[in-house]
């Protein structure tokens, strides 16, 4: 076989900046090197600071998940302080969180994994015409109706939390402000809203029809029962994606990682399995079995970093440097591993650890895809869209119910703050020493998927997932594009999952 | 004719990217088409491959595709030792794109405190700058000298992130051939020559210095919180964010992010002070003064602003 190696080719319609290397032979990728490019040392900033400022800081480290960011960086707070927030605290967080997964899940299906559709290459595809129509940046009728929309549940995270994004009303404890009735009730009627033009426009039906798509074949009846599905933003990406070979490539490392997220309240009418709406767990296949954070290390062995031995988040170590491991070293992502097992996480692997029927059926079959892990992001708004309004109408009649425990106050202590961001897993460790930052670490959903090799050989998720993908034109290889946008890359996030010894 | 605008995020988050797509007057299809932007390049949003994009930065290069707008988002990094390979593209420093873009360009905008004045990292390994500036200090990487094609420098559009609606707001006023009259730290006025804290709903409070103390009171955040909204120029509460609120609104202090010094190292969430006062006073006001006025305005608070019972 004659092989050639393409290096650093570019991935646009990601967040932030992607490079990947392949190697090219036979018309398939037989290999693949992933690169983050960018370094910011966000961790080492945080050093010396004070106990509050994990609030204020961490939201920046990503512009499309900051209250994921600022979550996390609460929940590491309540943990060191010992304070668990008051039922009304819990929902707020909870509803502001979901308002920006679901803006995220459909901004990156329309305005970036669709949008390649639109791309010349796929001009000899049956439905080129109609992507064209639909996906072109920010002209194209889709885009303009999502640019549209997304912005508008937006509010409801500038209403609980004064802006989006990048802003710091979860404290510890709770939230920093009552939101009033009104506030409430604006809130809801922006909810009820994007969930009519979701159901509208995303779906092509209503979220309790959708919910009882629970197989493959199920999928397939669902796709011919009428054109309003079929001219949905789901029933076009399954029509394109088909055609174009999507649910044929893409498999990844067959293992599921969730961290579970979304703690119910005390009271509630929302029913989950476990006392999280999204369960915790990692699976191998289907097959799920319980998760303990313990299990989670890094590995820098491909990394630009100083080697100091594959180490829990707690206790890792960091030594950016650009001339570690020669020859071998390709980014300055580190390649985190669960149980020394490489993971994939994001909005796929939640269904499968949640048991969710469908994929449930796609895994167990051996048919998980790119065009899979994206059916399972462009349809989680399902999941958290009826919950949103169920905890709305919880908050509009417990008003006035306290909203923060403690004193706003954080002690010296340890502390961990584990969810899911729209992408995936993501982690912040904390160490608060004489009152101020001692150690800041965060792992990010993208080091998940986006990691490099570790000192086993073993890829990172996507680098594993386009292994095998036919490419027409190594020069433009659009088929892997697909592929590594499936996993939503969020590469300004990865790059900065750094730590530094302190 | 159309004007061709090059998107480009160095050490950034990608925030002001999010927060430009909450533009609502207008919002950004409308904005784009209106004015006749080409959105040449931007990389989370446009569908070229990345051969093409190779043709299109050579054209830009050689001047075969005029750029009207270089819109530059997060800061330039320089680190490790100058060498800018922190943020690598193709095994080269992006530091040297950005300044053979600046060279081309009709205008250039600095979008959020990062590309304006560093922000995130100025004084840490990463060794990062703003365009025109290094926190307050004039120069950056393209040097104090630097004008772009049109005669002006570097517009600072401050912000972390730069509020949803300056980048339509500046874009219009460039391309209609307006006066843009900018501050010292080259921000236009129009968005940076308000307070922060002009428009906060809890104005009373802080008028008659009746004090929020832990969170979810109702009060002023300034004298304990750590509130730099009086201090701090920017639309937040004239202009409100997604159309809806703003920090200072739901008990958050303004964090000074559309200044140069943003962030801060002191701790966020408090105010450091003297005797009760804050060391530092709403911006050109004197001590003294301050002292004697608030001293005055809190015996003559109202009861309806000591009981908390005035919404805020």
């Amino acid at each position: 076989m004659n092989t050639r190696i393409i290096r650093d080719i570019p991935f646009n319609l990601v967040e932030g900046d992607l490079e990947v290397s392949i190697e090219y032979g036979d018309g398939r990728v037989t290999d693949a090197w992933s690169a983050g490019t960018l370094y910011r040392g966000f961790e080492n900033l945080m050093k010396g600071r004070g106990p509050l400022d994990g609030l204020v800081m961490t939201p920046r480290i990503c512009g499309i998940c900051s209250t994921t960011h600022l979550f996390a960086a609460a929940r590491a707070l309540d943990a060191i302080a010992g304070l668990t927030p008051p039922d009304n605290a819990v929902r707020v967080r909870n509803v502001a969180l979901m308002a920006e997964h679901v803006q995220s899940d459909v901004r990156q299906s329309v305005l970036m994994y669709m949008a390649a559709f639109a791309h010349p290459a796929h001009a000899g595809h049956p439905l080129y015409d109609e992507a064209l129509r639909r996906y072109a940046p920010a002209a194209g009728s889709s885009a303009i109706d999502a640019i549209r929309e997304t912005k508008r549940v937006l509010e409801v995270v500038a209403i609980l939390g004064g802006q989006w994004p990048h802003s710091s009303f979860m404290v510890p404890g709770g939230i920093a402000f009552a939101p009033s009735q009104a506030n409430l009730l604006q809130c809801q009627q922006l909810v009820g809203a994007y969930r009519a033009w979701y159901e509208r426009r995303v779906l092509g039906c209503p979220i309790e029809r959708w919910r009882e798509v629970d197989s493959r074949a199920a999928l397939d009846v669902w796709l011919a029962e009428s054109s309003a599905h079929r001219d949905s933003e789901t029933g076009f990406l399954l029509r394109f994606g088909r055609a174009a070979g999507l649910d044929a490539i893409g498999a990844g490392p067959n293992a599921f990682l969730s961290y579970g997220s979304l703690d119910l309240p005390q009271e509630t009418a929302v029913v989950a399995q476990t006392r999280q709406l999204v369960a915790a767990g990692f699976a191998r296949g289907n097959a799920v079995a319980a998760f303990d954070a313990a299990g989670i290390a890094e590995d820098v062995s491909h990394a630009w970093y100083r080697n100091h031995g594959t180490l829990h988040p707690a206790a890792g170590e960091t030594d950016p440097y650009a001339s570690a491991q020669e020859g071998r070293a390709y980014s300055w992502i580190k390649a985190p591993r669960y149980a020394g097992q490489a993971v994939e996480t994001g909005p796929l692997a939640e269904a499968v650890i949640d048991g969710r029927p469908l994929f449930a059926d796609i895994v167990s079959a051996g048919r998980t895809s790119a065009l899979a892990r994206q059916l399972a992001r462009l349809t989680r708004p399902a999941t958290l869209l009826p919950a949103m309004e169920i905890w709305l109408q919880e908050l509009i009649e417990d008003h006035g119910a306290p909203i923060i425990v403690g004193d706003g106050q954080v002690p010296d202590g340890e502390g961990a703050g584990l969810l899911q961001a729209a992408r995936g897993a993501l982690g912040h460790w904390v160490r608060i020493e004489n009152g101020r930052i001692a150690r800041y670490q965060v792992i990010t959903p993208t080091a998940w998927n986006g990691s490099p090799r570790d000192a086993t050989g073993q890829r990172g998720a996507w680098e594993e997932a386009i292994l095998g993908t036919p490419v027409a034109n190594p020069d433009n290889p659009i088929e892997a594009g697909h592929v590594i946008r499936s996993f939503d890359p969020c590469l300004v996030c990865a790059v900065h999952t750094v730590r530094r010894r302190v | 004719m159309a004007l061709n605008l090059y998107w480009m995020q160095a050490g950034s988050c990608g925030g002001d990217t999010f927060s430009f797509l909450g533009s609502e007057k207008p919002d950004v299809p409308t904005l784009m088409q209106g004015l006749d932007v080409n959105l040449l390049w931007h990389p989370s949003l446009s569908n070229v491959s990345a051969p093409e994009h190779k043709r299109l930065l050579d054209s830009l290069d050689d001047g075969t595709t005029s750029l009207d707008l270089l819109v530059v988002e997060g800061a330039v990094l320089r680190g490790p030792a100058g060498t800018g390979m922190f943020d690598a593209r193709g095994g080269r420093p992006r530091k040297d794109l950005v300044v053979a873009l600046a060279r081309r360009a009709r205008y250039v905008i600095a979008l959020g405190t990062c590309a304006s004045f560093g922000g995130f990292g100025v004084a840490g390994e990463i060794d990062a700058t703003g365009l025109q500036f290094t926190r307050a200090e004039h120069g950056g990487l393209l040097g104090q000298d630097f004008r772009a094609g049109s005669g002006l420098p570097v517009v600072n559009l401050a912000g972390c992130p730069c509020h949803h609606d300056v980048l339509g707001g500046t874009l219009m006023a460039l391309l209609a051939g307006a006066e843009l009259a900018l501050d010292e730290y080259q921000r236009p006025l129009d968005w940076y020559g308000t307070m922060v804290h002009q428009g906060c709903t809890r104005n009373e409070y802080h008028e008659y210095r009746v004090e929020e103390e832990a969170f979810g009171e109702k009060g002023c955040l300034f004298f304990h919180m750590g509130c730099q909204g009086p201090l701090t120029g920017g639309p937040c509460n004239k202009h409100l964010w997604n159309q809806r609120s703003s920090k200072t609104r739901v008990g958050v202090p303004c964090f000074g992010c559309t200044s140069p010094e943003f962030p801060a190292d002191s701790p966020f969430f408090a105010t450091r002070n003297i005797e009760g006062i804050p060391l530092a006073l709403p911006k050109g006001v004197k001590r003294a003064h301050y002292m004697a006025y608030k001293a005055m305005a809190a015996a003559a608070a109202p009861e309806r602003l000591k009981t908390r019972s005035t919404e805020v």
